[in-house]
């Protein structure tokens, strides 16, 4: 039976692990990535879209989408992305004593460029993932305010005026 | 039994209790650390982070979002759960609790948009005979009035023809506003504080503001005002100058043209969207090149008065035009001051030497 010290007890106990599990996941702003992986998947998704005229990856918010997908109907890369990103940072420490998101612009591409041959299928899932991030939807998270929409010369929301028939006298005015 | 049912009584009591007491500190914790606390859920940093950089600097994040308090408690599942939305966005009953707090602070712009058809209700948008009996009942409605409500035209009204007679299904919404604040005011916006303009400017019109922003219903977003295009109108073949002043995009997302009908002349001879056409106003004849705002205000939509921001000054014949044959004087007037032009009362020609009228003589 469930005395009122084990339930006072037990309370204390859930409480003080609610607490500590948001104290926890205060460290990152991220939902999946933290901040270590957040640089890193930066450095990666900047070499694919670099910023020119208009915002690279992650200044339009492609790492937003990535790291919101991640929780949600991207579950099943999570995994692949902590591997790739693990697997980045030691490539970039073998040939240049550095984590990648410390390398140079030239040293980045050279790491990026070497992912793209020794670990393809995490190259090929980023520069999806990165590509729907830039070009997909703002309410997912990335193409932040519609800029690669704007890039495209698309006029979103498109200007449209409402059909003006007058269904009264069946024709229109 | 009786003792079990004051053991149950007791225990409800208790816990009920304790949540409201837990939420209502929860509350007070949120609203002592200007927003800092709320941003310490992952699934609010974004929203309060952006707050922090925009002319709302100094609100807390309850000086404008209410919640009750099964609202919180819902939050604090979504937040336990994991199950928070990818974009949060504000439910058709949270923007309208928020005016009221905008009223708190901007009560001028409060009382113009109430004085002005941007206030329209539900009932008279959705279940005015003499409109619905004309133009019908669509989804596309909500592009521009009851943008935040959660549902398609069928939830709201019925019956769903032009025979009538309409109800509202939700009998709560009739004397609500439609356009509400946050349908042309992205509040959370990142941007320096803003200023009032000194006076209407014609043309160019000043800097955008950076809170002005379209709530796009499809994408559940609001889009720049900055960022959002200008159309290019005709008046038959010929292009039309269009003022430079970005404040009007906003405007052409529900004032908005249409392409040419299907068998028009101007389809026939592959002109562009023709001024007018739709829903559109932009000016054309003497009017030609004026942004919206150098005659409207942007609250109530108002023009009276706007006249001698210009006239007689730039006028080309020196009468006063507030009194001449348009629909500023007369709605009812063939003559539409959006359009008019000279050739409509000077059918022979203009007369060739431009009268000299000064403020003294007028």
């Amino acid at each position: 039976m469930l005395t009122r010290r084990r339930f006072v007890t037990a309370s204390a106990i859930a409480g003080a692990g609610l607490a500590a599990g948001c104290a926890a996941r205060k460290n990152s702003a991220w939902e999946f990535l933290s901040e270590k992986d957040a640089r890193t998947l930066t450095a990666i998704c900047d070499q694919i879209i670099p910023a020119d005229d208009f915002p690279s990856a992650s200044q339009a918010g492609v790492l937003t989408y990535v790291d919101r997908q991640l929780v949600r109907h991207f579950q099943r890369f999570q995994k692949a992305y902590i591997k790739g990103l693990n697997h980045a940072n030691l490539l970039s420490r073998k040939r240049f004593s550095l984590d990648l998101a410390e390398a140079t612009p030239q040293q980045k591409l050279q790491i990026v460029s070497a992912i793209e041959q020794q670990n393809p299928e995490f190259f090929e899932l980023v520069r999806s993932h990165t590509l729907q991030g830039y070009y997909g939807s703002p309410r997912h998270g990335g193409n932040r305010e519609g800029v690669s929409w704007r890039m495209l010369g698309l006029s979103e929301p498109p200007i449209r005026g409402s059909a003006q028939y007058d269904l009264a006298s069946g024709s229109r005015p | 039994m009786k003792r079990w049912l004051i053991i149950c009584g007791f225990a409800i009591c208790s816990v009920t209790l304790l949540a409201v007491g837990v939420t209502q500190g929860a509350s007070l914790y949120y609203a002592a650390g200007h927003g800092a606390a709320c941003a310490d859920c992952h699934e609010m940093a974004e929203y309060a982070s952006a707050v922090h950089s925009s002319p709302h600097d100094n609100a807390t994040c309850t000086d404008c979002h209410q919640a009750s308090l099964f609202t919180r408690l819902r939050h604090i599942q979504v937040h336990l759960a994991g199950s928070a939305p990818e974009t949060i966005r504000l439910r058709e009953v949270d923007v309208r609790q928020m005016i009221a707090n905008c009223k708190s602070c901007h009560e001028h712009e409060y009382a113009s948009w109430r004085a002005g058809p941007h206030s329209a209700t539900y009932t008279e948008i959705f279940a005015d005979p003499a409109h619905i009996s004309k133009r019908g009942l669509m989804d596309d409605c909500f592009r521009c009035h009851g943008m935040y409500f959660d549902g398609a035209i069928r939830d709201l009204v019925q019956p769903q023809n032009t025979r009538g007679p309409w109800h509202l299904s939700h009998p709560e919404l009739a004397g609500q506003p439609t356009i509400p604040c946050q349908a042309c005011h992205w509040i959370h916006r990142e941007g320096p504080p803003e200023t009032k303009p000194p006076a209407r400017i014609s043309v160019a019109g000043p800097i955008v503001p950076q809170s002005l922003g379209f709530f796009d219903r499809r994408e559940g977003m609001h889009f720049a005002a900055a960022t959002l295009a200008i159309p290019t109108l005709y008046d038959g073949p010929r292009q039309l100058k269009a003022s430079p002043d970005q404040r009007q995009a906003i405007c052409y997302q529900c004032h908005a043209p249409r392409l040419p009908e299907a068998n028009s002349t101007a389809a026939a001879n592959h002109w562009g969207p023709q001024a007018g056409s739709g829903d559109d106003r932009t000016p054309m004849g003497v009017h030609e090149g004026l942004s919206c705002f150098s005659c409207h205000n942007s609250h109530n939509e108002s023009a009276r008065a706007s006249c001698a921001t210009c006239h007689p000054e730039m006028s080309h014949c020196g009468l006063d035009v507030e009194k001449m044959d348009t629909t500023y004087a007369n709605p009812a007037s063939k003559h539409n001051i959006h359009w008019v032009k000279c050739t409509d009362c000077h059918q022979h020609g203009l007369p060739r030497v431009k009268c000299v009228v000064t403020v003294a003589a007028r």
